[in-house]
Protein backbone atom coordinates (compact mmCIF):
# COMPACT_ATOMS: atom_id res chain seq x y z
CA UNK A 1 0.00 0.00 0.00
CA UNK A 2 2.78 2.32 1.10
CA UNK A 3 4.85 1.98 -1.92
CA UNK A 4 1.90 2.48 -4.30
CA UNK A 5 1.40 5.74 -2.89
CA UNK A 6 5.02 6.58 -2.56
CA UNK A 7 5.45 6.11 -6.46
CA UNK A 8 3.33 8.60 -7.70
CA UNK A 9 5.65 11.09 -5.25
CA UNK A 10 8.97 9.79 -6.41
CA UNK A 11 9.93 10.66 -10.22
CA UNK A 12 9.51 7.32 -11.71
CA UNK A 13 13.15 7.36 -14.13
CA UNK A 14 15.07 8.63 -10.57
CA UNK A 15 13.95 5.40 -8.58
CA UNK A 16 14.65 3.26 -11.95
CA UNK A 17 18.43 4.64 -11.20
CA UNK A 18 18.73 4.41 -7.87
CA UNK A 19 17.59 0.84 -7.45
CA UNK A 20 19.99 0.30 -10.53
CA UNK A 21 22.74 1.37 -9.01
CA UNK A 22 21.52 -0.46 -5.92
CA UNK A 23 22.06 -3.82 -7.32
CA UNK A 24 24.75 -2.75 -9.57
CA UNK A 25 26.89 -1.91 -6.00
CA UNK A 26 25.91 -5.00 -4.33
CA UNK A 27 26.58 -7.21 -7.22
CA UNK A 28 29.85 -5.98 -7.56
CA UNK A 29 30.55 -5.91 -3.31
CA UNK A 30 30.08 -9.31 -3.39
CA UNK A 31 32.19 -10.51 -6.08
CA UNK A 32 34.89 -8.26 -4.11
CA UNK A 33 34.21 -10.21 -0.73
CA UNK A 34 34.47 -13.23 -2.55
CA UNK A 35 37.69 -12.95 -4.48
CA UNK A 36 39.10 -11.04 -0.35
CA UNK A 37 37.73 -14.20 1.66
CA UNK A 38 35.87 -16.30 -0.12
CA UNK A 39 33.52 -16.06 2.61
CA UNK A 40 30.26 -16.54 2.56
CA UNK A 41 28.25 -13.25 2.29
CA UNK A 42 25.72 -11.85 4.26
CA UNK A 43 23.92 -8.46 4.26
CA UNK A 44 25.80 -6.93 7.53
CA UNK A 45 28.85 -6.94 5.09
CA UNK A 46 27.35 -4.55 2.60
CA UNK A 47 26.27 -1.91 5.46
CA UNK A 48 29.28 -0.10 5.43
CA UNK A 49 30.09 0.02 1.73
CA UNK A 50 26.32 1.17 1.15
CA UNK A 51 26.83 4.69 2.53
CA UNK A 52 27.04 6.56 0.21
CA UNK A 53 23.58 5.89 -1.20
CA UNK A 54 22.05 4.85 1.79
CA UNK A 55 20.19 8.13 2.23
CA UNK A 56 18.49 7.42 -1.53
CA UNK A 57 17.93 3.64 -1.48
CA UNK A 58 16.12 3.87 1.95
CA UNK A 59 13.71 6.08 0.31
CA UNK A 60 13.82 3.44 -3.16
CA UNK A 61 13.71 0.61 -0.80
CA UNK A 62 10.71 1.70 1.06
CA UNK A 63 8.79 2.81 -2.29
CA UNK A 64 9.32 -0.46 -4.31
CA UNK A 65 9.14 -3.03 -1.19
CA UNK A 66 5.77 -3.37 0.78
CA UNK A 67 7.02 -5.53 3.17
CA UNK A 68 9.93 -7.36 4.24
CA UNK A 69 8.81 -10.86 2.99
CA UNK A 70 9.84 -11.72 -0.27
CA UNK A 71 7.84 -15.28 -0.84
CA UNK A 72 5.53 -17.50 0.65
CA UNK A 73 5.07 -21.04 1.18
CA UNK A 74 2.18 -22.35 -1.11
CA UNK A 75 3.20 -25.98 -1.15
CA UNK A 76 4.04 -27.90 2.19
CA UNK A 77 4.17 -31.60 2.48
CA UNK A 78 5.14 -33.61 5.64
CA UNK A 79 7.43 -32.17 7.96
CA UNK A 80 8.69 -29.11 6.80
CA UNK A 81 11.35 -26.04 8.61
CA UNK A 82 11.86 -22.69 8.49
CA UNK A 83 15.39 -21.42 10.78
CA UNK A 84 15.26 -17.80 11.04
CA UNK A 85 17.16 -16.22 13.24
CA UNK A 86 18.89 -19.33 14.93
CA UNK A 87 15.42 -20.26 15.57
CA UNK A 88 13.15 -23.50 14.13
CA UNK A 89 9.73 -23.00 13.12
CA UNK A 90 6.93 -25.29 11.44
CA UNK A 91 6.61 -24.09 8.32
CA UNK A 92 3.12 -24.70 7.01
CA UNK A 93 1.43 -23.47 3.65
CA UNK A 94 0.74 -19.93 3.93
CA UNK A 95 4.12 -18.74 5.78
CA UNK A 96 5.99 -16.10 4.10
CA UNK A 97 9.71 -15.52 3.95
CA UNK A 98 12.36 -13.43 4.11
CA UNK A 99 15.99 -13.13 2.98
CA UNK A 100 17.94 -15.39 5.44
CA UNK A 101 15.37 -17.90 6.07
CA UNK A 102 16.38 -21.55 5.54
CA UNK A 103 13.97 -24.27 4.78
CA UNK A 104 14.50 -27.60 5.89
CA UNK A 105 12.81 -30.85 4.87
CA UNK A 106 12.38 -34.13 6.72
CA UNK A 107 12.44 -37.46 4.86
CA UNK A 108 8.83 -37.12 4.01
CA UNK A 109 8.88 -33.57 3.30
CA UNK A 110 8.51 -31.72 0.05
CA UNK A 111 8.19 -28.04 -0.39
CA UNK A 112 6.80 -25.34 -3.10
CA UNK A 113 8.08 -21.83 -2.49
CA UNK A 114 6.63 -18.64 -4.96
CA UNK A 115 9.13 -15.22 -4.66
CA UNK A 116 7.04 -12.19 -5.39
CA UNK A 117 9.07 -11.95 -8.57
CA UNK A 118 6.64 -15.35 -9.57
CA UNK A 119 10.03 -17.08 -9.11
CA UNK A 120 9.42 -20.60 -7.80
CA UNK A 121 11.97 -23.05 -5.71
CA UNK A 122 10.78 -26.65 -5.10
CA UNK A 123 12.61 -29.31 -3.13
CA UNK A 124 11.71 -32.91 -2.63
CA UNK A 125 12.86 -35.05 0.93
CA UNK A 126 16.13 -34.42 3.10
CA UNK A 127 16.40 -30.41 2.03
CA UNK A 128 17.66 -27.50 3.17
CA UNK A 129 18.05 -24.43 1.59
CA UNK A 130 19.13 -20.72 2.05
CA UNK A 131 17.80 -17.94 0.82
CA UNK A 132 20.99 -15.81 0.73
CA UNK A 133 19.61 -13.00 -0.86
CA UNK A 134 16.28 -11.35 -2.50
CA UNK A 135 16.19 -8.20 -4.14
CA UNK A 136 12.99 -7.31 -6.56
CA UNK A 137 11.97 -4.10 -8.08
CA UNK A 138 8.03 -4.43 -9.16
CA UNK A 139 8.39 -1.95 -11.61
CA UNK A 140 11.67 -2.54 -13.32
CA UNK A 141 11.44 -5.94 -12.75
CA UNK A 142 15.82 -5.33 -11.44
CA UNK A 143 16.94 -7.84 -8.84
CA UNK A 144 18.74 -10.60 -8.11
CA UNK A 145 17.93 -13.52 -6.30
CA UNK A 146 20.99 -16.20 -4.60
CA UNK A 147 19.58 -19.48 -3.31
CA UNK A 148 22.34 -21.56 -1.39
CA UNK A 149 21.13 -25.24 -1.84
CA UNK A 150 23.02 -27.54 1.18
CA UNK A 151 21.28 -30.74 -0.09
CA UNK A 152 18.27 -32.19 -1.92
CA UNK A 153 17.01 -32.37 -4.87
CA UNK A 154 15.71 -28.61 -5.71
CA UNK A 155 13.56 -27.63 -8.84
CA UNK A 156 13.62 -23.45 -9.84
CA UNK A 157 11.39 -21.72 -12.38
CA UNK A 158 13.03 -18.43 -12.58
CA UNK A 159 10.18 -15.34 -13.27
CA UNK A 160 10.37 -11.69 -13.71
CA UNK A 161 13.14 -11.25 -12.37
CA UNK A 162 14.70 -13.29 -15.74
CA UNK A 163 13.05 -11.02 -17.92
CA UNK A 164 15.17 -7.89 -16.59
CA UNK A 165 18.32 -10.11 -16.52
CA UNK A 166 18.53 -13.62 -17.17
CA UNK A 167 21.04 -14.55 -15.21
CA UNK A 168 19.80 -12.96 -11.94
CA UNK A 169 18.63 -16.12 -10.53
CA UNK A 170 21.41 -17.76 -9.26
CA UNK A 171 21.60 -21.63 -7.24
CA UNK A 172 24.91 -21.73 -5.67
CA UNK A 173 25.98 -25.27 -3.96
CA UNK A 174 29.02 -26.60 -1.68
CA UNK A 175 30.96 -27.32 -5.01
CA UNK A 176 29.45 -24.84 -7.64
CA UNK A 177 27.57 -21.95 -9.13
CA UNK A 178 24.63 -22.29 -10.86
CA UNK A 179 22.97 -19.79 -13.74
CA UNK A 180 21.79 -19.03 -17.08
CA UNK A 181 19.47 -18.46 -19.65
CA UNK A 182 17.47 -21.27 -18.81
CA UNK A 183 14.42 -20.06 -16.64
CA UNK A 184 13.91 -23.53 -15.64
CA UNK A 185 16.18 -26.13 -14.36
CA UNK A 186 16.91 -28.42 -11.37
CA UNK A 187 19.97 -29.12 -8.86
CA UNK A 188 20.72 -31.97 -6.52
CA UNK A 189 23.06 -32.42 -4.14
CA UNK A 190 24.13 -35.57 -2.44
CA UNK A 191 25.90 -37.18 0.06
CA UNK A 192 27.16 -34.23 2.52
CA UNK B 1 54.70 -42.94 25.15
CA UNK B 2 55.14 -45.61 22.43
CA UNK B 3 51.42 -46.36 23.49
CA UNK B 4 49.65 -43.05 23.04
CA UNK B 5 51.67 -42.41 19.76
CA UNK B 6 50.11 -45.84 18.92
CA UNK B 7 46.54 -44.39 19.43
CA UNK B 8 47.18 -41.31 18.03
CA UNK B 9 47.86 -42.31 14.40
CA UNK B 10 45.39 -45.14 14.56
CA UNK B 11 42.64 -41.79 15.67
CA UNK B 12 44.57 -39.98 12.88
CA UNK B 13 43.85 -42.97 10.24
CA UNK B 14 40.48 -43.48 11.08
CA UNK B 15 40.18 -39.77 10.34
CA UNK B 16 40.97 -39.71 7.13
CA UNK B 17 39.06 -42.44 6.37
CA UNK B 18 36.21 -40.84 7.34
CA UNK B 19 36.90 -38.30 5.13
CA UNK B 20 37.70 -40.10 2.39
CA UNK B 21 34.24 -41.44 2.87
CA UNK B 22 33.10 -38.50 3.12
CA UNK B 23 34.34 -36.92 -0.38
CA UNK B 24 33.67 -40.25 -1.76
CA UNK B 25 29.93 -40.09 -1.55
CA UNK B 26 29.08 -36.28 -2.26
CA UNK B 27 27.95 -35.43 -5.50
CA UNK B 28 25.90 -32.73 -7.15
CA UNK B 29 23.79 -33.57 -10.14
CA UNK B 30 22.28 -30.56 -12.66
CA UNK B 31 19.98 -30.64 -14.90
CA UNK B 32 18.31 -27.90 -17.73
CA UNK B 33 14.73 -28.41 -17.79
CA UNK B 34 12.00 -27.23 -20.23
CA UNK B 35 9.18 -24.90 -19.66
CA UNK B 36 5.34 -25.27 -19.93
CA UNK B 37 5.96 -24.72 -23.95
CA UNK B 38 8.52 -27.02 -24.12
CA UNK B 39 11.66 -24.26 -24.47
CA UNK B 40 14.82 -24.30 -22.65
CA UNK B 41 17.74 -22.38 -22.39
CA UNK B 42 21.51 -22.79 -21.30
CA UNK B 43 23.00 -23.02 -17.87
CA UNK B 44 26.64 -22.41 -17.00
CA UNK B 45 27.63 -24.55 -13.91
CA UNK B 46 30.93 -23.07 -12.66
CA UNK B 47 33.02 -25.18 -9.94
CA UNK B 48 35.20 -23.87 -7.09
CA UNK B 49 37.66 -26.30 -8.78
CA UNK B 50 38.03 -26.82 -12.04
CA UNK B 51 36.67 -25.20 -15.47
CA UNK B 52 33.05 -24.42 -16.12
CA UNK B 53 30.51 -26.50 -17.68
CA UNK B 54 27.84 -25.01 -20.46
CA UNK B 55 24.56 -27.35 -20.57
CA UNK B 56 22.15 -26.69 -23.34
CA UNK B 57 18.63 -27.39 -24.11
CA UNK B 58 16.13 -29.06 -22.27
CA UNK B 59 17.43 -32.59 -20.33
CA UNK B 60 21.21 -31.30 -20.92
CA UNK B 61 22.77 -32.54 -17.53
CA UNK B 62 25.95 -32.63 -15.48
CA UNK B 63 27.84 -34.13 -12.83
CA UNK B 64 30.21 -33.07 -10.01
CA UNK B 65 32.32 -34.41 -7.60
CA UNK B 66 34.90 -32.80 -5.30
CA UNK B 67 37.95 -31.84 -6.48
CA UNK B 68 37.15 -32.14 -10.25
CA UNK B 69 35.31 -30.31 -12.89
CA UNK B 70 31.51 -31.39 -13.39
CA UNK B 71 31.08 -33.56 -16.51
CA UNK B 72 28.42 -33.67 -19.11
CA UNK B 73 26.23 -36.47 -17.83
CA UNK B 74 24.42 -38.84 -20.40
CA UNK B 75 21.10 -39.14 -17.84
CA UNK B 76 17.98 -39.42 -19.78
CA UNK B 77 14.79 -37.47 -19.47
CA UNK B 78 12.56 -40.37 -17.49
CA UNK B 79 16.01 -40.27 -15.33
CA UNK B 80 15.97 -36.74 -14.76
CA UNK B 81 12.19 -36.59 -13.81
CA UNK B 82 12.32 -39.41 -11.27
CA UNK B 83 15.26 -37.80 -9.58
CA UNK B 84 13.36 -34.75 -9.37
CA UNK B 85 9.97 -36.44 -8.50
CA UNK B 86 9.22 -35.18 -4.97
CA UNK B 87 10.38 -31.25 -5.94
CA UNK B 88 8.51 -31.21 -9.44
CA UNK B 89 5.61 -32.43 -7.63
CA UNK B 90 5.83 -29.87 -4.81
CA UNK B 91 5.52 -27.10 -7.63
CA UNK B 92 3.10 -24.27 -6.44
CA UNK B 93 0.09 -23.43 -9.33
CA UNK B 94 1.50 -21.13 -12.12
CA UNK B 95 -0.02 -17.81 -11.28
CA UNK B 96 -3.20 -17.03 -13.30
CA UNK B 97 -3.92 -13.32 -14.79
CA UNK B 98 -7.38 -11.89 -14.83
CA UNK B 99 -7.94 -8.04 -16.70
CA UNK B 100 -11.41 -6.64 -15.79
CA UNK B 101 -12.43 -3.35 -17.56
CA UNK B 102 -13.75 -0.34 -16.10
CA UNK B 103 -16.43 2.93 -17.24
CA UNK B 104 -15.02 5.80 -18.50
CA UNK B 105 -13.28 8.06 -16.15
CA UNK B 106 -14.55 5.99 -13.26
CA UNK B 107 -13.54 2.92 -11.07
CA UNK B 108 -16.72 0.84 -11.46
CA UNK B 109 -16.41 -2.40 -13.09
CA UNK B 110 -18.26 -2.63 -16.70
CA UNK B 111 -21.45 -5.08 -16.05
CA UNK B 112 -19.02 -7.95 -18.02
CA UNK B 113 -16.18 -7.56 -15.95
CA UNK B 114 -18.18 -7.28 -12.50
CA UNK B 115 -19.65 -10.84 -13.60
CA UNK B 116 -15.80 -12.09 -14.36
CA UNK B 117 -15.39 -11.06 -11.01
CA UNK B 118 -16.97 -14.05 -9.75
CA UNK B 119 -13.82 -16.03 -11.77
CA UNK B 120 -11.56 -14.37 -10.30
CA UNK B 121 -12.57 -15.08 -6.50
CA UNK B 122 -13.38 -18.96 -7.89
CA UNK B 123 -9.72 -19.62 -8.52
CA UNK B 124 -8.47 -17.44 -5.00
CA UNK B 125 -10.73 -20.21 -3.12
CA UNK B 126 -8.62 -23.07 -5.14
CA UNK B 127 -5.72 -21.69 -3.48
CA UNK B 128 -4.45 -23.25 -0.33
CA UNK B 129 -2.80 -19.89 0.46
CA UNK B 130 -3.42 -17.37 -2.37
CA UNK B 131 -2.39 -13.96 -2.76
CA UNK B 132 -3.29 -11.15 -5.08
CA UNK B 133 -1.21 -8.52 -6.84
CA UNK B 134 -3.36 -5.60 -8.50
CA UNK B 135 -2.51 -3.41 -11.35
CA UNK B 136 -4.55 -0.81 -12.30
CA UNK B 137 -4.50 1.17 -15.96
CA UNK B 138 -6.09 3.79 -17.91
CA UNK B 139 -6.86 5.01 -21.33
CA UNK B 140 -4.60 8.06 -22.79
CA UNK B 141 -7.78 10.84 -21.68
CA UNK B 142 -7.02 13.61 -19.23
CA UNK B 143 -3.69 14.49 -17.55
CA UNK B 144 -0.77 11.76 -16.57
CA UNK B 145 -0.79 12.75 -12.81
CA UNK B 146 -4.93 12.23 -12.68
CA UNK B 147 -4.32 9.12 -14.71
CA UNK B 148 -1.94 7.84 -12.14
CA UNK B 149 -4.58 8.59 -9.69
CA UNK B 150 -7.46 7.05 -11.47
CA UNK B 151 -4.98 3.94 -11.75
CA UNK B 152 -4.65 3.68 -8.28
CA UNK B 153 -8.07 4.41 -7.39
CA UNK B 154 -8.90 0.93 -9.65
CA UNK B 155 -6.75 -0.69 -7.91
CA UNK B 156 -7.55 0.07 -4.61
CA UNK B 157 -11.31 -0.60 -5.53
CA UNK B 158 -10.44 -4.25 -6.23
CA UNK B 159 -8.45 -4.70 -3.64
CA UNK B 160 -10.88 -3.54 -0.97
CA UNK B 161 -13.57 -5.71 -2.62
CA UNK B 162 -11.19 -8.70 -2.48
CA UNK B 163 -10.57 -8.31 1.44
CA UNK B 164 -14.34 -7.43 2.26
CA UNK B 165 -14.83 -11.27 -0.08
CA UNK B 166 -12.25 -12.00 2.50
CA UNK B 167 -9.06 -12.45 1.53
CA UNK B 168 -6.54 -11.02 4.22
CA UNK B 169 -5.50 -7.40 3.50
CA UNK B 170 -1.41 -8.49 3.84
CA UNK B 171 -2.09 -10.53 1.09
CA UNK B 172 -3.20 -8.20 -1.89
CA UNK B 173 -1.27 -6.05 -3.35
CA UNK B 174 -2.77 -2.79 -5.18
CA UNK B 175 -0.45 -0.39 -7.56
CA UNK B 176 -1.44 2.17 -10.36
CA UNK B 177 0.38 2.24 -13.27
CA UNK B 178 -1.61 5.22 -14.86
CA UNK B 179 -1.83 5.62 -18.46
CA UNK B 180 2.16 4.13 -19.22
CA UNK B 181 1.62 1.01 -20.13
CA UNK B 182 -1.62 0.58 -22.72
CA UNK B 183 -2.94 -3.03 -23.08
CA UNK B 184 -4.00 -0.98 -27.17
CA UNK B 185 -1.23 1.40 -27.97
CA UNK B 186 -3.21 4.99 -28.70
CA UNK B 187 -2.22 8.79 -29.55
CA UNK B 188 -2.81 11.35 -26.71
CA UNK B 189 -6.24 11.99 -25.39
CA UNK B 190 -8.00 8.72 -27.19
CA UNK B 191 -10.62 6.88 -25.73
CA UNK B 192 -10.21 3.43 -25.63
CA UNK B 193 -12.00 0.86 -23.81
CA UNK B 194 -9.77 -1.85 -23.46
CA UNK B 195 -7.01 0.62 -21.75
CA UNK B 196 -9.28 1.55 -18.75
CA UNK B 197 -9.05 -2.23 -16.59
CA UNK B 198 -7.33 -3.66 -13.55
CA UNK B 199 -4.95 -6.75 -13.82
CA UNK B 200 -5.46 -9.25 -11.24
CA UNK B 201 -2.59 -11.73 -10.49
CA UNK B 202 -4.31 -14.34 -8.48
CA UNK B 203 -0.84 -16.45 -7.42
Amino acid sequence: MRWATKALILPQPLRNTIRLANVLRRRQLIAIKYKEAGLKTNSAMLVPFLGGVLALSVVADASAQASPWVGQIKVSRGIVALERGGQKFPAPVGVRLKENDVILTEANGSVGLMFNDNSVLSMGPNGEVLLERYAYDSTTYLGAFDAFVKRGAVSIEAGNLANASPESVRVKTPLAEIRGQARNFAVNVEGK
Amino acid sequence: MMRRGGIQLVSDLSLVALLLAGCAGQRETYAVLPDAKGQAGSLTVTPKEGAPVKLNGAYASAVGKPGSAPEAAKLSEEEIKAAFAEALSARPDAPLRFTLYFKEGSDELTPDSAKELERVLAEIRKRPAPDLIIVGHTDRVGLLADNDRLALKRAEKMRGEMVRQGLPADSVQAAGRGEREPLVPTADEVAEARNRRVEMLVR
